[in-house]
């Protein structure tokens, strides 16, 4: 056998490679080869190239990191509708043993347990005939969306602005799910531990808790499907936790354990990571450490234009059809305004369909350039209780939440 | 713990979507990080729970970044990284792919 699993990694790229492909190249006949075959981007900052590489299921996507696996969505995606296919769709996990092994829909189950009164195991066919499907369309954005833009820099997973998606998901309440199990009195928290395992059982386990009025809001989700399907096997199959409004950090996936809690849950990911500092804005000094800091919770408005990048030629004295999107966590878009002069002059975008109040909302403005030249096109949205975005980029240490209002330079001639 | 890079081998998952099963083979992980004094060391260390980008996709972060980074690793994450090794990791992660890069290195340790 070449292939042993003592021996220490060799120094020499070439060798491990070689060794690699030899014990597992039988096993990836008809696959892409990576790295030398795989095309490449950049994303704007330094040290910003990434592969192009298709997962199963999934069309290439901006490979991030290998294991676990993270895969961005390349910008231009969002352009194809506000709807994000799923072979597009964003993924993040933590723990190295992802996506889990052996999934398996007929015998998966999530259990129900803690303190209810009836501790329940569920197939997702138990889920499906047992209670009443819901759908809604919602937008799942990772809080270190953008991160990869900070400044000064900051640590972790250095994102451009695709590690958001937003699509339509159908499953059962959470609430129902509980009650059927019955909640016991005292109940404050619900904890979610999906089937990905850490490499060494020393490393934290990927467990996030909601409080229980939350978790009993009647809009918190237990999904089977995505747009129509089955979900991707790198998005959650069979089942994932879908919390509207709320970072994909909550949206945990290869959902199997569902906790009821009488006191505060004291996880790594809850008490520790996925913390921003407390206030209004959860933004700092640059440079500057947080005092206190809270879980991460709502989403930021956010708005962008998709129809052209940086870069792009329009023409002068001729209407250019602008189209984009902008979302909240759940209050509603109220308004996307749009500048062609690096935000001296605003006009209002005309708002597409509604899909509910936690999904992408697409937008749309004519813009024609007086003159030849170079225009800073901005957009900024508003949501129904008057969040917006700022103007200039807000800094936090760990590159969460960032919503500043994103400028498109293009060429008109 | 030893290393177990050549470990990561290709993971199968069978999952019947409704009545098609689906055979998840992922691509091969092939990033290794940058061939330096204590490189070796630094694989052991890193990649026994992440693949190598984790690293080398960062911006070039200052010496203590870095070191909070390893000791985040060890103290919080379990990384089975030894005390006496910390400084020789931060060393390695610094001079490769932090802010003191530019500067050759003088010696392995």
């Amino acid at each position: 056998m070449k292939t042993n699993p003592d021996r220490s990694p060799s120094s020499d790229p070439s060798l491990n490679r070689r060794r690699f492909l030899l014990a597992t190249g039988a096993v990836f006949l008809g696959s892409r080869l990576p790295a030398s075959a795989a095309d490449k981007v950049t994303l704007p900052f330094e040290n910003g190239e990434r592969e192009l590489v298709a997962y199963p299921q999934k069309r290439p996507l901006i490979r991030l990191t290998t294991r676990p696996p993270q895969l961005e969505t390349p910008f231009a995606v969002f352009n194809e509708g506000v709807i994000t296919p799923n072979d597009a769709f964003f993924v993040r996990y933590h723990l190295s043993n992802s996506p889990p092994p052996g999934l398996d829909i007929e015998t998966f189950r999530v259990g129900v347990q803690g303190k209810v009164n009836a501790p329940l195991s569920l197939s997702v066919a138990d889920l499906k005939s047992q209670f009443e499907p819901v759908e809604i369309v919602a937008v799942n954005e990772c809080s270190g969306n953008s991160r990869g833009f900070s400044q000064p820099r900051v640590p972790g997973g250095q994102l451009g602005n695709g590690a958001m998606g937003n699509a339509r998901w159908k499953g059962v309440r959470l609430k129902d799910v509980l009650d059927k199990a019955g909640i016991a009195d005292g109940a404050r928290q619900v904890t979610f531990n999906g089937l990905d395992t850490p490499a060494i059982p020393a490393t934290p386990d990927f467990v996030k808790a909601l409080e229980i009025d939350h978790a009993r809001d009647g809009e918190v989700m237990l999904a089977y499907e995505m747009n129509g399907e089955a979900l991707p096997i790198l998005n959650g199959f069979p089942l994932r936790l879908i919390v509207p409004g709320y970072y994909g950090t909550y949206w945990v996936k290869h959902v199997s354990e569902i906790t009821v809690l009488d006191e505060e849950f004291k996880g790594f990911w809850m008490a520790t990571g996925y913390r921003i500092p407390a206030g209004d804005c959860a933004f700092i000094e640059p440079g500057s450490a947080p005092g206190k800091t809270v879980p991460i919770n709502r989403l930021n408005v956010r708005s962008f234009i998709t129809s052209l990048s940086d870069g792009a030629k329009i023409k002068a004295g001729k209407a250019t059809a602008v189209r984009g999107i902008a979302f909240d966590s759940g209050f509603g878009i109220r308004e996307v305004l749009f500048s062609q002069d690096d935000g001296r002059n605003w006009r209002a975008a005309e708002l597409g369909k509604d899909l509910g109040k936690y999904s992408f909302r697409e937008w749309t403005i004519d813009l024609t350039p007086k003159s030849a030249g170079i225009l800073a096109l901005r957009a900024k949205a508003t949501n129904s209780i008057g969040q917006s975005q700022p103007m200039a980029a807000l800094w936090n240490p760990t590159g969460y939440m960032r919503n500043v209002v994103e400028t498109v330079r293009v060429t008109a001639a | 713990m030893k290393p177990n890079l050549l470990s990561v081998i290709p993971l199968v998952i069978t999952a019947s979507l409704h009545a098609e099963p689906v055979t998840y083979t992922p691509p091969t992980e092939t990033a290794l990080l940058k061939s330096a004094p204590g490189s070796t060391e630094a694989m052991t260390q890193c990649m026994t729970c992440h693949s190598a980008e984790y690293v080398s996709s960062q911006p070039t972060l200052p010496r203590a970044t870095w070191k909070a980074l390893v000791l985040k690793m060890q103290k919080v994450h379990g990384a089975p990284i030894l005390d006496a090794q910390v400084d020789a990791l931060v060393e390695y992660l610094t001079k490769t792919y932090g802010d003191e890069k530019a500067a050759s290195h003088k010696s392995g340790k």
